[in-house]
């Protein structure tokens, strides 16, 4: 039991540092002094590149047994696929935790005592989170088309470098901007239950609505469209909707950033406006 | 220095912190106290910003909490041993705090070596006890070497020695002239280590008063007599009523009288000629005038006239 005084405290005496710098430095520490974080990046690795490796084996099967060439997909196409079915709800899990999270453990008092300034509390998570997404999920990419080249044997559709270039910074790009809207939903929602259905909702559940109801206009518009959009390129066609990409690559980097922006908006507002909880 | 100007906060209709003004003096322990449910620890939180007040306002060293550049290093809490996250170990949880107002990383061994949590800094603070977390707590109030420091509740879950060492903290951050605030639903500890009483009830504030002061005021001699009969009751009771005393009457012929001293009381019985079965006078502890100050305002009482903290 160690007795004490306070004299034996020496004083804190460089009179710098805080701020924005700061704040993105905290949560960057708190974001990987957590075994979650490193349990769902595990898992995004192994969905992407597991699902990416048998897919691809399975196309080389099919095309051995003399399966119609034109229709079986290239490596980026089960790429994508492993991130539109399976490795972004690993990144909506580990965006989601990082801010409702701390809402269940009461981290969020902490966090904002630390921080007062609320906007900038968010500003730090997006700064700290986001381009480890990006740099992940175009890294993950890259490897699992990497493994799919010799898996899939020349069968499916050939790709360029610069495609698989393309396809893995597209892929970077959505689980950056996934994250950040799944962080502004966590802040809007302070539940991670509560944020994983409306996310959950927002990218698979509104598309099929959208479809059932008769607006197929309107499914291309939504987050997890344009997210798949994005991934496959202008030139391909969508195996959700059935139709061509209607728009350019930078046409769905924006509707994802208006998306996640628009997430963020509320996200701060309530931030700001609610207190501590 | 912490000042609260009209204080409130209110839950819909439900007013939680109703009209609280006071200051927090530097260089003295300042104690908060209030029965359960009584607004000390929403206050706490409006102090630090996490809360916003319906109404009045809350200041450290004369700003908001939310305009300072480093809070950390300007003001130091301890709120409930629950803001920390379970899966984080102790130490990172400092380093993330020291990270993030600019505090120097050495800071986060030195703090821990003060509470006694080195051995245990690479373990995550899910697994502590309540008396490790509170220790945990007290390292973070403390890491950013803070002028004004707030503790909610802090005795609660600590051992013996573990209450004889936050006694001797409190008073020694006092001593180096810092502004300490300490809540506590307990009377008995904050006679140990306050200066100063700042008694709340419901929110409102009871008394801001001296610990000395208090117990002059508050809790004055009290003289139980018992008598053989209801007759003689009321008789001695009118007289000592004549004489000036309060006096209390506790079923049967039992009384209480407050401001007069035993003898006095003695020698009235006497001059009345009315025998008395007991005569004693007690000192009516600092525990005992908090309890009745607050009895009207408790927020939840159980039913028996004499409840026990």
């Amino acid at each position: 039991m160690a007795a004490m005084t306070a004299t034996e405290i020496t004083t804190a005496d460089e009179r710098t540092g805080g701020g924005l710098h700061g704040a993105i430095h905290a949560e960057w520490t708190k974001l990987w002094s957590v075994r979650s974080t490193w349990w769902t990046v595990s898992a995004a690795a192994l969905l992407l590149i597991g699902y990416t490796a048998l897919a691809a084996i399975s196309v080389r099967v099919q095309a051995d047994n003399g399966g119609p060439e034109e229709v079986l997909p290239s490596a980026p196409q089960i790429t994508t696929e492993a991130v539109f079915f399976l490795a972004q709800y690993a990144v909506l899990a580990v965006a989601t935790l990082f801010v409702a999270g701390e809402y269940a453990t009461g981290g969020i008092r902490a966090t904002l005592q630390w921080v007062p300034d609320r906007t900038r509390v968010l500003l730090a998570k997006c700064a700290a989170l986001l381009p480890a997404l990006f740099a992940l999920g175009a890294a993950l990419a890259a490897v699992s088309l990497v493994i799919a080249v010799p898996a899939i044997g020349g069968a499916g559709g050939g790709f360029t470098v610069g495609e698989g270039v393309r396809a893995s910074l597209a892929v970077g790009t959505y689980w950056a901007l996934l994250g950040a809207f799944a962080l502004g939903i966590g802040t809007a929602l302070r539940s991670v239950a509560g944020a994983l259905t409306v996310s959950f909702v927002a990218l698979v559940v509104l598309p099929m609505l959208c479809g059932a109801v008769g607006l197929p206009a309107v499914i291309d518009y939504l987050p997890g469209i344009a997210g798949l959009n994005l991934m496959l390129g202008p030139d391909a066609v969508n195996n959700i909707t059935g139709q061509p990409v209607p728009y350019p690559g930078w046409a769905a980097v924006a509707l994802l950033a208006a998306w996640s922006g628009a997430a963020l908006a509320v996200g701060n507002a309530v931030l700001r406006n609610r207190d501590a909880g | 220095m912490i000042t609260l100007r009209a204080l409130t906060k209110r839950y819909g209709e439900k007013t939680v912190v109703d009209d609280l003004t006071f200051d927090v003096e530097p260089g003295r322990v300042t104690g908060f106290l209030g029965p359960n449910g009584a607004g000390k620890s929403t206050t706490m939180r409006m102090v630090l910003g996490l809360d916003r007040p319906s109404g009045g306002e809350a200041l450290v060293g004369g700003r908001h909490y939310a305009e300072l550049r480093h809070p950390v290093r300007e003001v130091g809490a301890m709120l409930d041993a629950g803001s920390v996250h379970p899966a984080r170990s102790a130490g990172r949880h400092l380093l993330a705090m020291a990270r993030s107002n600019g505090v120097p990383e050495r800071r986060v061994e030195e703090v821990l070596g003060a509470v006694g949590l080195t051995d245990v800094a690479g373990k995550r603070a899910g697994t502590f006890s309540l008396g490790m977390s509170q220790r945990l707590g007290v390292a973070g109030a403390l890491l950013g070497d803070p002028g004004i420091l707030l503790f909610d509740e802090p005795v609660n879950g600590l051992d013996p020695d573990g209450l004889r060492w936050i006694r001797q903290l409190m008073r020694s951050l006092a001593e180096q002239g810092r502004t300490v605030l300490v809540s506590s639903h307990l009377m008995s500890e904050m006679q140990l280590t306050a200066d100063q009483l700042v008694v709340i009830g419901r929110g409102r504030l009871l008394a801001d008063a001296p610990v000395g002061e208090f117990l002059a005021g508050e809790s004055r001699q009290a003289v139980h007599v018992r008598l053989p009969g209801e007759a003689a009751r009321r008789a001695l009771a009118a007289r000592l009523h004549g004489a000036g005393a309060d006096t209390e009457h506790r079923g049967g012929g039992e009384l209480v009288v407050h401001g007069m001293p035993v003898e006095r009381v003695g020698d009235l019985a006497h001059e009345l000629g009315i025998r008395l079965h007991g005569l004693s006078s007690q000192a009516v502890s600092l525990e005992q005038a908090y309890l009745e100050l607050t009895a009207a305002s408790a927020e939840y009482t159980t039913p028996a006239r004499e409840t026990e903290v």
